[in-house]
């Protein structure tokens, strides 16, 4: 929870309630265990962050339906603020 | 030919039931025949909610068992041309009716009704997939709260699975003024989420309750905003190209104009 949401005005519980399926439906569509999205959210993160400023609370992963219904789209979104000073590979 | 429709959910109490009576009336209403089939053994209602319950000889049950004629099962609805009804045991279990002995029925009643919908018990298991097993056409029920769209999704992806198509989406229990106060989750939202053709929006009403107290279909007077909901839905089933209309929030001048036209 961020600075704006705990002191600033109160989000519509509809906005609230949409953000909140959008994630419980993409865990049920994964059809495994709760917590690989959150898993792989982390290790993306991990990944992202040798080469961008984001902030944790931004980020949304969501599973939308393709058009052809069959299979899905794997939408992964990390709002940066700015690139890293000095990106790096770890070896 | 006519076609199966299955009306389902995953969650219960979202107005299945509601739905699978006011839709078969308005079809038959506009001309179609109809066959609503109560596919909730166990806990069957659709029987209370069309007012028929003191008619039901026979069920699905007799039906499999052989003890009756499919024909002879089905009660005829005596309020309008070409509604019937064949109600589901209330003594049975779910379990006791195999999926390939509702799809029988099911296509035995398209040779001599242009609909056969099926009121779907709430849930995913063995109900449910009997309910399902017969329906080349879905329409999934939903209140616009967490919970319901949630489940709704559920059942989208396994009737995708069993190849079942279209799928389209009611919207019940919907209140424009909840939207507006940012309490309820609005068309848009439901659409963005499940990913289906939405087929109508049933707005919260009263006159809801009123009808199933009395065991009379809504769609029978066309005076509530409800009724007039079906009937649009019962339009576009058949074919006709409808718009869905926006249901928009009470202002200062619809709510004076409600008050004055309120029955006291
Ligand atoms: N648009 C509406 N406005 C007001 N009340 C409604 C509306 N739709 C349904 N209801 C009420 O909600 C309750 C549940 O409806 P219904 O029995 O049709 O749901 P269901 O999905 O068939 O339930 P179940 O899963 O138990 O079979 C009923 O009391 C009904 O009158
Ligand atoms: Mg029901």
């Amino acid at each position: 929870m961020n600075f704006m949401q705990l002191f600033g005005r109160k989000s519509k519980s509809s906005t609230i309630a949409k953000q909140r399926l959008k994630l419980v439906i993409t865990q049920d569509r994964f059809d495994v265990d709760e917590q690989l999205v959150t898993r792989l959210t982390h290790d993306l993160a991990e990944v992202l962050a040798k080469y961008f400023e984001f902030s944790m609370n931004s980020v949304q992963m969501s599973l939308k339906k393709a058009q052809d219904g069959n299979s899905y789209i794997l939408v992964a979104d990390f709002p940066y603020k700015k690139a890293t000073k000095h990106p790096s590979i770890k070896g | 030919m006519g076609k199966v429709i299955v009306v389902t959910s995953g969650k219960g109490g979202v107005g299945k039931t509601t739905s699978t009576a006011n839709l078969g009336t308005a079809l038959a209403l506009i001309g179609k025949t109809v066959a609503v089939v109560d596919a909730d053994v166990g806990l069957r209602n659709l029987d209370v909610v069309m007012g028929l319950e003191s008619r039901i000889i026979y069920t699905s049950m007799d039906v499999i068992e052989k003890q009756c004629e499919l024909q002879k099962a089905l009660v005829r609805d005596r309020r309008v041309e070409g509604l019937m009804l064949l109600a589901a045991s209330q003594k049975n279990d779910k379990d006791d009716i195999q999926p390939e002995q509702m799809k029988s029925i099911c296509q035995r009643l398209t040779v001599n009704y242009d609909f056969v919908l099926v009121d779907s018990p709430a849930g995913i298991e063995r109900g449910f997939q009997n309910a399902a097993a017969g329906a080349e056409e879905a329409i999934i029920v939903t209140t616009p709260d967490v919970s319901a769209i949630r489940d709704a999704d559920r059942i989208i992806g396994l009737l995708q699975n069993a190849r079942v198509e279209p799928i389209n989406l009611v919207l019940n229990r919907f209140s424009p003024d909840l939207v507006k106060s940012g309490n309820m989750l609005d068309k848009s939202d439901v659409l963005d989420i499940l990913n289906i053709e939405l087929l109508g929006i049933i707005p919260e009403d009263e006159a809801v309750i009123a009808s199933t107290n009395r065991g009379i279909p809504l769609v029978h007077s066309t005076s509530s905003s409800a009724a007039q909901a079906y009937m649009r839905i019962a339009r576009r089933l058949s074919g006709q190209q409808i718009p869905i209309p926006d249901l928009h929030a009470k202002n200062f001048f619809s709510g004076i104009m409600e008050w004055f036209s309120r029955k006291r």
